[in-house]
């Protein structure tokens, strides 16, 4: 399906706008200070990286950075956007090849930790931050974090509805504490250093307990 | 005790309560060490020699709270009764209770443990063996009563247990929940675990 429809847009006979330069030399821009910004956030973590390491690593003068973004908060929201909608993303396909709702919901977890494997440093910001009181809040209720929370209830509904989990689930508190387990295991990423198979057999023992409640039968 | 050793003693409590009370007044990002040297009547220099950051202060203060904390867990849990849920609810409850006397002081220990300038002696938040110590003995305490299966994976119960409690400090941080609320979140993760964990035989809650 998705093929098809971007097929028909780029044959399409709809009027393209073409940018202008200065469109094009201002995305380019942001998009520096952008990986830049994502290199000093994942080596000093959210506090230590200022704005002016950030420009000068992107090789401009903070006055430019400015000029694309209101400040440092604003960048670490554009960089979990990305990435939380990237996430969302690679959640959704580890759960379409998913089996029963252990198997999909352990996909799931397990598309999190190997799309932070590489990133870890960033989480770690992002968790410090998640904590704080309004930057906490502005993250928590970025659209591609609600999407994520909502990936986990969908696949305990669709247990209810496939008859493998029971009518009494109580879909809402049990996804929470499956998402509570998916974020608590950062710390052993973070800090332990896991591997992720050792992250897949903690995750998978987690699901087991939590549903275990909530089986059929 | 040397006088030395004493006086130094003597500054680091004044420093850990300075610390407390402008961590929960004026909040952990905005105080500065100076400020804190300033308060506790000391220089900056000899907060230094006894604490390598103000990550290393926030840990310190928060390790001092946990001994008085653990203390009043020491009275209480063998005063418990009732089935194992409800053992589980009361430990959990008193440390809601606890850390919502200061939780903006809590809060900020909580965004600390993901901090770069934690010291390897800190001791983060969600790293205290303790805690976990006194919900595994609830729960094997609970097998040995009946109401627990004997076949229950301890590790793995008491991890997801940690995880919800950890994470409902949520609602403190994001919509201002006080300890009942949260108490009462956690009641209902820990009754949902304990059907998966009760023994056959017990009656249900």
């Amino acid at each position: 399906m998705k093929h098809v429809s971007s097929n028909i847009e780029v044959t399409g006979e709809t009027e393209v706008r073409v940018p202008t330069r200065r469109a094009i030399a201002k995305q380019q821009t942001r998009a520096k200070v952008l990986s830049a910004a994502r290199r000093l956030f994942s080596e000093s973590g959210y506090e230590g990286a200022t704005i002016r390491d950030i420009a000068a690593e992107a090789g401009m003068s903070t006055g430019a950075v400015f000029a694309n973004f209101t400040d440092k908060s604003d960048l670490f929201r554009e960089i979990m956007i990305a990435d939380m909608e990237a996430l969302v993303e690679a959640m959704r396909d580890g759960v379409s090849r998913g089996r029963g709702v252990d198997d999909t919901l352990l996909k799931l977890f397990m598309a999190g930790y190997a799309f932070y494997k590489s990133r870890l440093p960033l989480a770690r910001a992002a968790f410090g931050i998640s904590w704080q009181p309004d930057q906490g809040q502005e993250l928590r209720e970025l659209p591609p974090v609600l999407q994520l929370q909502d990936l986990v209830s969908e696949q305990l509904t669709q247990g209810v509805e496939r008859g493998e989990l029971s009518q009494e689930a109580e879909v809402k508190l049990r996804s929470q504490m499956l998402f509570d387990c998916y974020l608590a295991n950062f710390q052993e990423a973070i800090f332990g250093g896991w591997s992720l198979e050792a992250l897949q057999a903690k995750a998978k023992d987690q699901i087991r307990v939590i549903l275990a409640g909530a089986r059929r039968g | 005790m040397s006088v030395r050793k004493s006086q130094k003693e003597a500054t680091r409590q004044r420093v850990l309560d300075a610390a407390k009370e402008l961590f929960e007044t004026n909040g952990y990002e905005t105080t500065t060490v100076r400020e804190i040297a300033s308060r506790a009547e000391v220089s900056v220099g000899s907060v230094f020699t006894t604490f390598s950051s103000k990550g290393d202060i926030l840990s310190q203060v928060m390790a001092d709270r946990l001994d008085a904390l653990y203390a009043e867990l020491d009275r209480v849990v063998p005063h418990l009764r009732g089935s194992t849920p409800d053992r589980l609810r009361s430990i959990f409850a008193i440390h809601y209770a606890f850390e919502t006397r200061r939780t903006r002081l809590f809060l900020a220990h909580i965004a600390a443990a993901y901090n770069w300038t934690l010291s390897p002696t800190s001791r983060p938040y969600g790293r205290t063996p303790r805690l976990k110590q006194v919900i595994r003995d609830c729960v094997a305490e609970g097998v040995v009563r009946g109401d627990v299966a004997p076949e229950v994976n301890l590790d793995l119960v008491v991890d997801a247990l940690l995880a919800s409690y950890a994470w409902t400090y949520r609602l403190a941080a994001w919509d201002d929940a006080d300890a009942e609320t949260m108490s009462a979140v956690m009641d209902r993760h820990i009754g949902l675990l304990a059907d998966g964990f009760r023994a056959p035989k017990a009656v249900s809650q």
